[in-house]
């Protein structure tokens, strides 16, 4: 009997690379389960509060960032403390998933060269290892609840919803750019600086509501594709019913969808060429 | 008629050269580096085939055409079957994991199921000669103690097309005899066999066929006695 010869490395159809990438997803699942355990085991390797350090550091930083508000303007808002705390986890998880995703060739280059497998799978562990420890992280304000006295609602699931949509908002940017990082390592550089100054860009030392409230500002910030899961998970943790409008949930969903296709597409157009230069 | 497991047909590659910011805008000629120059063989089910030649001839970079890490700039590699490249024993080895789940990844790298490295465990921790380190994280291991799980956990494939890439000479001279007894009996169970290696002895003994590369390009294919004849000619030339 003839075995077929077969092409090696079979390229995936333009079009189709968003859906054969799940497919690929399943495929490896064993593969993927492994990548994750290291990321995750690996990151708070030889650390006294492990774990902890999830829930420590979005604490700290928005005490950091609650003294520095409270001295520069006199705010109101009680909740203010637990909007940064939310807009901290949030924006974090879409930088962190944003820089991973760009450097997940980068950072495999031995791998890379001495095993073949998709590469995609670099691209997709490496965020799910930060959605899930942005999910620990979030776990901080379950005793914000109770200090707050809030409701415990239904809408608290919005929260890890918020999350999967800022990770899925980083990936598809994040793999259009993985490849070209191979060639030209600006662009983590550049990315870097971008994830900086969207902090504030994006609001998590500010909220949807204060954007409303100056009016123009709304109409700008709107186009922030970041908008949407911050709000979404304050909302959540309010129980509260969201009054963000239709077109900002648009926006955000619509870039999410969007780079994730053409990110997946000139991902699997251009892993090939770009491993060259690793 | 024997059937075809490996064909490479007129396979160029070239690696591009690091370009600087102001190359690019001086449009200085950035030329890149040829590693593959028209190469064309073919390898059918069953047989050994060896590549030999000097440092930086290409004879890695085809292995890694035929495994499918770089696609080909021209030209197409075809293939039958599942292959396997064992090359740099233990890739994704990580020091805060232990022994076991070093194995794991290692085996889900390489393409193993998780079913099949549950079933292949026993094996992999007799044959590397670690017992209760196993379960000890791989920053505690010694070189020669890394290198055995590696061996033990790559060794484990069971491939259709096996190529080996300089891979034996690893830890203690009684764990290099029984490494290389290892190598040799997955040579003889694959069914095709792609192997790059300095030791002439070897590729002698074990070897169909044997090419000889010199920069790029096939210089000879066939007899491993006169590979080696070819190749010691060349090096005569070079001098």
């Amino acid at each position: 009997m003839d075995i077929q010869l077969t092409e090696v490395g079979p390229k995936t159809s333009f079009f189709t690379a968003p859906v054969s990438s799940l497919s690929i997803l399943f495929s490896h699942r064993f593969l993927i389960k492994n990548l994750l355990k290291r990321e995750t085991k690996g990151r708070y390797n030889n650390s006294l509060l492990g774990y902890s350090w999830t829930v420590l550091e979005p604490a700290l930083l928005s005490a950091v960032y609650y003294f520095l508000f409270i001295m520069l303007a006199d705010n109101p808002d009680r909740l203010y403390p637990v909007w940064i705390i939310i807009g901290v986890i949030v924006w974090t998880c879409f930088g962190k998933c944003l820089q991973a995703t760009v450097t997940s060739l980068t950072r495999n280059a031995s791998t890379i060269h001495l095993v073949y497998f998709p590469r995609i799978i670099f691209s997709y562990s490496t965020t799910g290892s930060t959605v899930w420890t942005t999910m620990m992280s979030s776990l901080v304000l379950i005793p914000l609840l109770f200090i707050y006295d809030i409701q415990v609602s239904w809408q608290l699931l919005l929260v890890p919803l918020a999350i999967l949509l800022a990770a899925f908002n980083a990936v598809g940017l994040g793999l259009l750019l993985a490849p070209a990082n191979c060639i030209n390592r600006d662009i983590e550089h550049l990315i870097r600086f971008i994830v900086r100054a969207g902090f504030f860009v994006s609001p998590v030392m500010w909220t949807w509501d204060m954007a409303v409230e100056r009016g123009w500002a709304a109409d700008v910030v709107i186009w922030n594709p970041m908008v949407f899961p911050i709000t979404l998970a304050r909302d959540g943790f309010l129980g509260r019913v969201s009054e963000f409008p239709m077109d900002g949930v648009m926006i955000s969903v619509g870039w999410g969808v969007l780079m994730w296709f053409i990110g997946s597409a000139l991902f699997s157009k251009y892993e090939h060429s770009a491993v060259k230069y690793l | 008629m024997s059937e075809q497991s490996i064909v490479v047909e007129d396979v160029s590659l070239s690696f591009p050269k690091k370009k600087s910011i102001v190359q690019i805008l001086k449009r200085t000629d950035t030329s890149s580096f040829l590693a593959l120059d028209n190469v064309s063989f073919s390898v059918k089910r069953g047989e050994v085939v060896g590549i030999i030649g000097r440092n930086g001839c290409g004879k890695s970079t085809l292995l890694r055409i035929i495994a499918g890490i770089f696609s080909p700039d021209q030209g197409k590699c075809r293939s039958a079957g599942k292959i396997s490249l064992l090359a740099g024993l233990g890739t994704g080895f990580t020091g805060h994991l232990t022994g076991r789940e070093n194995a794991f990844l290692y085996g889900s790298i390489l393409g193993h199921e998780q079913a099949v490295m549950k079933d292949l465990m026993d094996e992999i921790i007799s044959f590397s000669e670690l017992e209760s380190f196993i379960d000890e994280p791989l920053r505690t291991y010694s070189a020669g103690m890394k290198a055995r799980l590696g061996l033990a956990v790559a060794s484990a494939l069971n491939p259709e097309i096996l190529l080996i890439d300089e891979v034996l000479g690893v830890g203690d001279p009684v764990f290099k005899e029984k490494s290389k007894k290892k190598i040799l009996d997955m040579v003889s169970e694959a069914g095709t066999v792609v192997i790059v290696s300095h030791s002439f002895g070897l590729m002698t003994s074990i070897c169909d066929r044997v090419i000889h590369m010199n920069d790029g390009k096939i210089k000879f294919i066939g007899d491993p006695q006169e590979a080696i004849s070819s190749y010691y000619a060349s090096e005569e030339g070079r001098k």
